[in-house]
């Protein structure tokens, strides 16, 4: 047969894929009609990822820079060179960025170079601290590091609250998932502030002023405890972490919730009741470049504590991923305060663990963030070893540009070689074994299908040849023998090896086998909650950032396709210079008309993007899609805080007709 | 043209008669996922003429997902543009083709063949082209074809139509090529009662349509009709418009959709590779036009495109049927729950939210 079993390598959702290979090469893709993820979908980047497979925009050789270019060379002189290289870094100077679509295999090597052969502790995933963040809010509220509950879970559900993101830009199979759930009579609640696809498909949309997120979630628990308050049993109370969780409710006036955040507190009350009596209950969240921070999660699951959803059938928490293997990255310790399936450190067992592993010089105490390390003027980095990298905004690039040596390994053209001395090519998805880890936990195999195209290898093999330059010989032949290494190295994924996975069509969700049981459930500290500011008179409006359907990341992999590349394409066509989203209200009162320019000024930045009058966004609120290059140093980068706070940050701004 | 009796027992040997001019392919079952393929097969051995439908249309055999047409290389020396012609395609038997399916090829056939312009990488394929259809004796749950008038039983359209009669099935050659077949394997002409039980047979099967076709019920004549004098409440389209995710699904796994897009893409190793791909009119950039103008800006309007082409009156005309075969896969593909059927009774009952 043609068509070959995968899972799809764009967002965390982890649909099930066929891919067509004839003569050596992927010719198609179609739906798994049996998976229990896709059951039969896929959306728009799924249907074209044998596009991107296709590409000849590749990495083709490894590379060197001599005298100012990079000239292609064997492996062998690369893989010596970039191990002399960095060798003669001390372990603080060097960082490593680690991607969210590599696999779990080449995540742990790289994760294993940096840690146990070049003893750098400054490992992180590029752009995706809040996921870390979740992640640990769920681990201290539920016991476990990873989503409550599945994707399947929706089907059931009589109550699903939708936070942020537009779900059916970012998961959209998670968000036909609800829509389906919708039809069926669940009823649906969308907090946001813009109107999008999601909140029409929503029989409630709560929509919230910017910068109100946390209020509004505030607002629904403490509905929910003041109905509760008298009532014999007080649930809530006899929760571990109750004292500084109500501590953290009083300060909440339900009095001045509509003057704050928009909304009617009846409309709210009427919402946290709905919640309350349902008996399956489950809230998605988005996370990554528009997700939430700390304590918007924290309230998040405070509330689903409160609602008394925890440890109930059916009831889960989805921190949806935007890309395909952030889950797993974070599972394998690509971040610098943990190891692979690690707590926070120091972990003790960890480091034991670890010891044995990778042997007593194995470098296991917490680092820093990349970022952090290229922000800090004070920092010793030098050295850098990066893997396929599409921020979304290049904060760094004068920091970058300064460093000694830069290592980049990836499989598509990339601008960040232009900044790199060693360039490393690497195999695609298709090309290589390895496992991905979706946002509800479950571990999949996608099998090398094809020959690596051009000279790539994968990752894994490459940190495993640069250790054995360095006199560590790892037990690796296969990315196999990764696995079952990560498989003793992370308790969570004890079992899940190639093997078991093979034979388990659409994966394994960890923990596998006998279920430890969840708990004790916890409240999160999430901090208290202050009203938004108010708008000064200079900058009146406020203007929230995220993305648009076909710009991810830059576009840097969506243009090595045709179909989406277009339907971006198309919007530039309208946009050219990008676009800020106008309510016609403000639009009428300053003047603005459609498809024109203007000004966005703010105390930090100015740009001159088109204007989209739309009733997408509430009046007094512009939305900018960051889907052009040009928006991004001229405004975006000065804001990097607000926008890298995700979508609860405002940037105050006003309009300037020109 | 005479029918013929093959036995059940018979069918390899039938399958390998085959196999042996052609590139076979047929409905399979992949070993992991369970579903139902039509693919390409080694040998007839993993070909299930019982399977049930298959989850993509055989129209992939003649309108690949991807495809070279063509590739050119510039010769600098000479100054001169070279063009290869791909003359790749190889003779090609399907085998075990759903009346639904044939009729969506027929769709094809008119539309690539039947213009003012023939596409001429279409009839690269399509002339080399052995069809073997099956009746289908059962629906199975997402059918409909009995309301698009494009099943259970294929009229016309193929070289060897197969109907299961029991023991053996009753072979009814449709061309000459497959009466050559048939007389080359020297099959035993079939009864005097042969036609009565055939016809029996596709009675039956019509007749299980109410119990056993349960996804889908579509009163296409009726939508046509309201499409055509344009009885379609705006409402009713922005209702189906606002649930579109534009995946493009739907226009991929129909076997009458034919969109497609052309792009040039230049090797690594040198020359040009032009691909034709598949394309869909969910999507924006499809209909772009120069400059700022778009027909069909709003996602709703890219929706009733597709329904107008499936089931309008003048599109009718072009195909001399409606597009819509049904055979019920974009119902089951649609993240937004808006396949043919649901929007037939849409469009039927003037839904609006
Ligand atoms: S939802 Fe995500 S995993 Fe599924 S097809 Fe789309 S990009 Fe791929
Ligand atoms: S419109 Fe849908 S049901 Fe009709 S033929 Fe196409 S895929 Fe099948
Ligand atoms: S399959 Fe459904 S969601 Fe996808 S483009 Fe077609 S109608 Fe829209």
């Amino acid at each position: 047969m043609s068509y070959q079993t995968g899972v799809c390598n764009f967002c965390g959702t982890g649909c099930g894929h066929l891919m067509q290979v004839e003569n050596g090469a992927v010719r198609g893709v179609f739906p798994s009609s049996t998976h229990p993820v896709g059951r039969g979908r896929l959306c728009v980047r799924g249907w074209h990822i044998h596009e991107l497979l296709n590409t000849e925009e590749r990495i083709s050789r490894p590379q060197l820079r001599t005298d100012g270019a990079l000239i292609p060379v064997f492996w062998d002189r690369a893989l010596d060179e970039v191990a002399l290289r960095l060798a003669g870094f001390s372990g603080g100077e060097i960082g490593f960025w680690a991607s969210p679509r590599s696999s779990n295999e080449d995540i742990y090597s790289m994760v294993r170079l940096a840690r146990a052969v070049f003893r750098s502790p400054n490992i992180s995933l590029q752009s995706d601290a809040w996921y870390r963040s979740t992640v640990e809010v769920l681990r201290e509220g539920s016991g476990r590091p990873g989503a409550y509950g599945s994707i399947s879970d929706i089907r059931n559900a009589d109550f699903i609250l939708v936070v942020g993101t537009d779900l059916t830009r970012q998961n959209p199979i998670i968000a036909s998932d609800i829509h389906f759930a919708a039809r069926r009579g669940a009823d649906v609640v969308t907090l946001s502030t813009r109107k999008t696809q999601m909140s029409r498909l929503s029989g409630t949309h709560l929509q919230n002023r910017p910068g109100t997120k946390k209020m509004v979630l505030a607002a629904l628990a403490k509905v929910l405890l003041e109905a509760d308050r008298g009532g014999a049993s007080s649930a809530a109370v006899s929760i571990e972490g109750s004292d500084a969780f109500l501590k953290e409710m009083e300060g909440v006036n339900l009095d001045r919730i509509e003057q704050d955040c928009g909304l009617p507190l009846p409309t709210l009350r009427e919402t946290a009741l709905r919640l309350k009596a349902a008996p399956k209950a489950v809230f998605v969240f988005s996370t990554g470049i528009s997700g939430l921070n700390r304590e918007t999660v924290a309230l998040i699951w405070n509330l689903f504590l409160v609602a008394g959803k925890a440890g109930r059938d059916g009831c889960a928490i989805l921190p949806a991923t935007g890309v395909s293997n952030l889950a797993g990255a974070n599972d394998c310790g690509a971040g610098p305060g943990v190891l692979p399936g690690s707590g926070p450190l120091p972990d003790e067992a960890a480091a034991a663990r670890f010891k044995g592993l990778w042997g007593a010089e194995a470098e296991i105490g917490p680092g820093r963030p990349v970022e952090d390390l290229l922000a800090d003027a004070s920092s010793k980095i030098k050295a850098l070893v990066v893997c396929d990298h599409d921020p979304e905004i290049n904060l760094y690039a004068d920091r970058l540009k300064s460093l000694e040596y830069v290592v980049y390994l990836g499989s598509y053209a990339n601008p960040f070689t232009d900044l790199a001395q060693a360039v490393l090519p690497t195999t695609t998805f298709v090309e290589a074994d390895g496992t991905y880890t979706n946002t509800e936990r479950r571990i999949q195999l996608n099998r090398r299908k094809v020959d690596p195209r051009f000279e790539s290898r994968p990752a894994w093999e490459i940190f495993s040849a640069l250790a054995a330059r360095r006199g560590a010989f790892w037990p690796f032949r296969s990315s196999a023998d990764v696995q079952e290494e990560i498989t003793r190295a992370v308790p969570a994924y004890a079992g899940a090896t190639h093997a078991a996975l093979e034979a388990a069509f659409g994966g394994i969700q960890w923990p596998l086998g006998a279920e430890r049981p969840f708990g004790p459930f916890r409240f999160v500290e999430a901090g208290l909650v202050s009203g938004p500011a108010p708008a000064g008179d200079e900058f009146p409006l406020r203007l929230m950032a995220g993305k648009s359907y076909y710009y991810w990341h830059q576009n840097n992999i969506m243009k090595k396709t045709f179909i989406p590349r277009r339907e971006y394409n198309a919007l530039l066509l309208l946009y050219p210079q990008g676009l800020v989203d106008v309510h016609p209200d403000d639009a009428a009162a300053l003047g603005l008309r459609d498809k024109r320019p203007v000004r966005v000024v703010s105390a930090r930045g100015a740009m001159t993007p088109l204007v989209r009058v739309t009733d997408e966004v509430p009046p007094g609120t512009v939305y900018a899609p960051y889907f052009v290059g040009a928006m991004i140093p001229d405004f975006l980068v000065p804001h990097a805080g607000a926008v890298e706070r995700g979508e609860d940050a405002v940037i105050p701004v006003r309009l300037e007709k020109v | 043209m005479t029918m013929h009796l093959l036995a059940k027992s018979d069918v390899p040997r039938f399958l390998s008669a085959l196999s042996g001019r052609f590139e076979m392919y047929g409905p399979q079952v992949h070993p992991e996922s369970g579903d139902v393929f039509f693919d390409l097969a080694a040998d007839g051995s993993r070909i299930r003429l019982d399977a049930p439908i298959p989850v993509n249309s055989p129209k992939f055999a003649v309108f690949p997902h991807w495809e070279r047409i063509l590739s050119y290389a510039y010769d600098r020396e000479n100054k001169e543009v070279k063009i290869i012609p791909e003359d790749l395609v190889r003779p090609k038997a399907l085998v075990g083709v759903r009346a639904c399916d044939l009729t969506g090829l027929l769709c094809f056939d008119r539309f690539f063949l039947g213009q003012e312009f023939v596409d001429e990488f279409y009839r690269a394929h399509r002339r080399k082209i052995f069809i073997v259809s099956v009746t289908c004796t059962a629906p199975f749950p997402q059918c409909f074809c009995v309301c698009t008038d494009s099943g259970p039983y294929a009229a016309e359209g193929y070289d060897v139509n197969l109907t299961d009669l029991g023991e053996s099935y009753l072979l009814e050659p449709g061309s000459e090529a497959g009466r050559a077949l048939a007389a080359e394997l020297g099959l035993a002409e079939a009864g005097p009662d042969a036609a009565r039980r055939r016809d029996e047979a596709v009675d039956r099967s019509i007749s299980l349509f109410e119990a056993k076709a349960v996804e889908n019920k579509a009163w296409i004549s009726r939508a046509v009709n309201r499409l055509t004098t344009g009885f379609v409440k705006n409402e009713t389209w922005e209702y189906i418009g606002k649930q579109c995710f534009e995946c493009g699904a739907c226009s991929f796994v129909c076997p009458s959709c034919s969109c497609f897009n052309i792009e040039d893409v230049n090797r690594q190793s040198g020359g040009t590779d032009r691909l034709r791909t598949w394309d869909s009119c969910s999507f924006e950039g499809y209909a772009r036009m120069a400059g700022e103008h778009n027909p069909r800006r709003p996602v709703e309007d890219r929706r009733n495109k597709r329904f107008f082409c499936k089931l309008s009156y003048s599109q009718s005309k072009k195909y001399l049927r409606p597009g819509c075969v049904g055979c019920g896969r974009c119902v089951r593909v649609c993240p937004g729950d808006i396949g043919m059927t649901n929007v037939v009774t849409a469009i039927r009952r003037d839904i609006t939210g």
